[in-house]
């Protein structure tokens, strides 16, 4: 019976490495940088208090505001993996196109359009509901920087906002 | 030794001094039923007064444990449920680190200490075990949706349910428990539907999505008569509750084809079910080959549905409208019989209640989407009424003849 303990205390743990392992990968293994971000909502009564992010710099079209996050939409009349080329400037990240093939180099982002939006994994910045709250004034009024590590493999993690 | 009287240097030493009732448990009614049956038997000098008392003497009134395994399961299912709230809720002042290693304190605990009291049986009602089993899995989902939580994952992925379910299974099938396989079948299953329909969303992907996931857990429920058959019951029990969901959808006017795409998990969930179909078939003996066959034309008949396109136009109501609904009824109350009879033949109230809703929940919805456009109000009524005791008279009288070919068949 310990064996079979064992064996499911180390399956159980590999499962919940593989569901965070993008994130993982581009903590330990990625670059940091910087991109301006906006804000947007609310709470998720299963997972907690989160606030959503904009980011006016990589998202696609106007730039405009969408309440429940994401780059925009890419409406070529598919969806599935978009990959987001990006460039620094002054010191922040900027979006310079939009595919569905990946890169040959980055820095780039693996993103996703099947739920209508294109999403990266970095739109939700989870917080304590008053710090929730209050990150959400603040960066509704001022906006903020989100500091983001990215691997080679474009996958991103949000580890930190500065408000200004 | 063999044929000697038991002795209590027979028995491994208990330090449990708790008296407790011999014999075979059973309900106040079933002793009810047996007194009852007694008496006839005395009457009839099928049995005399000492050996009627010896049979009675063999059970005692249980009434207690059921209602302690109520308790038990639904506090276990409160404590998990708050757990994985309490993540969400109430834990935020702590650093997302020491959050994460607070729920994977209490889910160890949980999984370890399930386990050591399971070896300590002698002292404990397995409910007990059961119950903090249940908790264990439960709790595996608060750690993976901490992890993600403290990782800042985003919430929008179907991923995390899927692998909260295939751990729950691994958890069920590891310690031969019941809890962890109640929790594992409907997150995977939910996992998949959700996964399918979030690769390509359409609702003729959801007819197959519920199908194929039918196909497999009625398959692996007939393979569980091969071993471990305790676990047998709660698939086939999903099976078919997903058999019924997966004709039910099929048979609605409204779903076509139309926006259809094979999503990769859908072609993998096909060709697991297709696997565990064959095994199933070809591994099991006797009726429970029969089960992976009649999922597997529900299936078929899923796909025959939603590929005859009756009409397009919702508000007009035509005759190929009417035969579209009189088809489906008619397989559906086939489908549902079969499930009923599977239920008789199979000891499980559960599936002959499932049989019932889904069939009453059908005709009710078949019933109005033919009946409301063309009659109103207490008319209306009046016909679904009528619908309903024809379909309930059908249905009782095939499934009881089936029945009783069926095992008469057996006999």
């Amino acid at each position: 019976m310990k064996k079979r303990l064992a064996l499911v205390i180390i399956v159980q743990l590999a499962l919940v490495a593989v569901g965070v392992a993008p994130q993982l990968s581009a903590r330990a293994a990625g670059e940091e940088y910087r991109v301006r971000v906006a804000a947007a909502d609310p709470i998720d009564p299963f997972r907690g208090a989160y606030v959503v992010l904009a980011y006016p710099d990589l998202s696609r079209g106007d730039g405009s505001f969408s309440a429940d996050g994401g780059l925009g939409a890419l409406e070529d009349g598919r969806s599935g993996p978009v990959y987001v080329t990006l460039a620094e400037d002054d010191g922040l990240l900027r979006a310079t196109g939009f595919h569905r093939s990946r890169p040959d180099s980055g820095p780039y982002l693996a993103c996703d359009d099947r739920d209508w939006q294109i999403r990266c994994g970095i739109e939700s910045w989870f917080a304590s509901q008053s710090e929730a709250r209050e990150l959400g004034q603040e960066l509704a009024e001022d906006g903020a920087i989100a500091v983001v590590r990215i691997d080679s493999r474009g996958n991103a993690a949000l580890v930190g906002l500065e408000t200004r | 030794m063999r044929g000697d009287p038991a002795t209590p240097h027979h028995v491994d030493m208990d330090t449990d001094v708790t008296p407790r009732p011999t014999g075979r448990p059973a309900t106040p009614a079933q002793l009810e039923w047996l007194g009852r049956e007694l008496v006839a038997w005395r009457a009839e000098g099928l049995v005399q007064d000492d050996q009627a008392d010896a049979i009675l003497r063999r059970y005692h009134a249980t009434r207690r444990f059921s209602l302690a395994r109520l308790l038990l399961a639904l506090g276990a299912v409160f404590v998990g449920v708050g757990l994985i709230w309490l993540v969400a809720a109430n834990l935020d002042q702590l650093p997302p680190l020491l959050r994460f290693l607070a729920v994977a304190s209490i889910w160890l605990a949980l999984l370890i200490g399930g386990e050591v009291l399971h070896a300590r049986h002698l002292m404990l009602p397995s409910q007990v075990v059961g119950a903090v089993r249940l908790m264990a899995a439960l709790a595996f989902g608060a750690v993976v949706f901490q992890a993600a939580q403290s990782l800042q994952v985003p919430a929008f992925e179907p991923l995390l349910v899927g692998l909260w379910g295939i751990g729950a299974l691994v958890h069920a099938y590891a310690v031969r428990g019941f809890g962890p396989l109640l929790v594992g079948i409907p997150t995977l299953v939910t996992w998949f539907v959700w996964q399918v329909l979030w690769d390509a969303p359409s609702a003729f992907a959801a007819v197959l999505a519920l199908a194929v996931a039918a196909v497999a857990a009625v398959s692996a429920g007939a393979l569980h008569e091969r071993g471990l058959r305790q676990f047998g019951p709660v698939w086939r029990e999903v099976g078919a509750a997903l058999v019924l969901a997966a004709l039910f959808t099929a048979a609605l006017p409204a779903v076509t084809m139309a926006d259809f795409g094979w999503s990769p998990w859908l072609v993998v969930g096909a060709a697991t079910s297709g696997l565990v179909a064959g095994a199933a078939i070809l591994l099991c003996r006797g009726p429970a080959r029969l089960e992976p066959v009649g999922a597997l034309l529900v299936l078929a008949a899923s796909v025959l549905m939603v590929l005859w396109d009756a009409g397009d136009n919702p508000d007009v109501l035509t005759l190929a409208d009417w035969v579209h609904a009189a088809v489906s009824v008619v397989v559906y109350v086939v489908v549902a019989v079969a499930v009923a009879v599977l239920g008789i033949l199979r000891n499980s109230w559960r599936l002959t209640a499932l049989a019932t809703a889904g069939l009453v929940v059908f005709t009710t919805v078949q019933s109005f989407a033919v009946f409301a456009q063309i009659i109103e109000g207490a008319w209306l009524f009046l016909a679904l009424g009528l619908v309903f005791l024809g379909t309930g008279y059908l249905f009782d009288r095939a499934r009881r003849e089936l029945a009783a070919t069926l095992e008469g068949g057996d006999r």
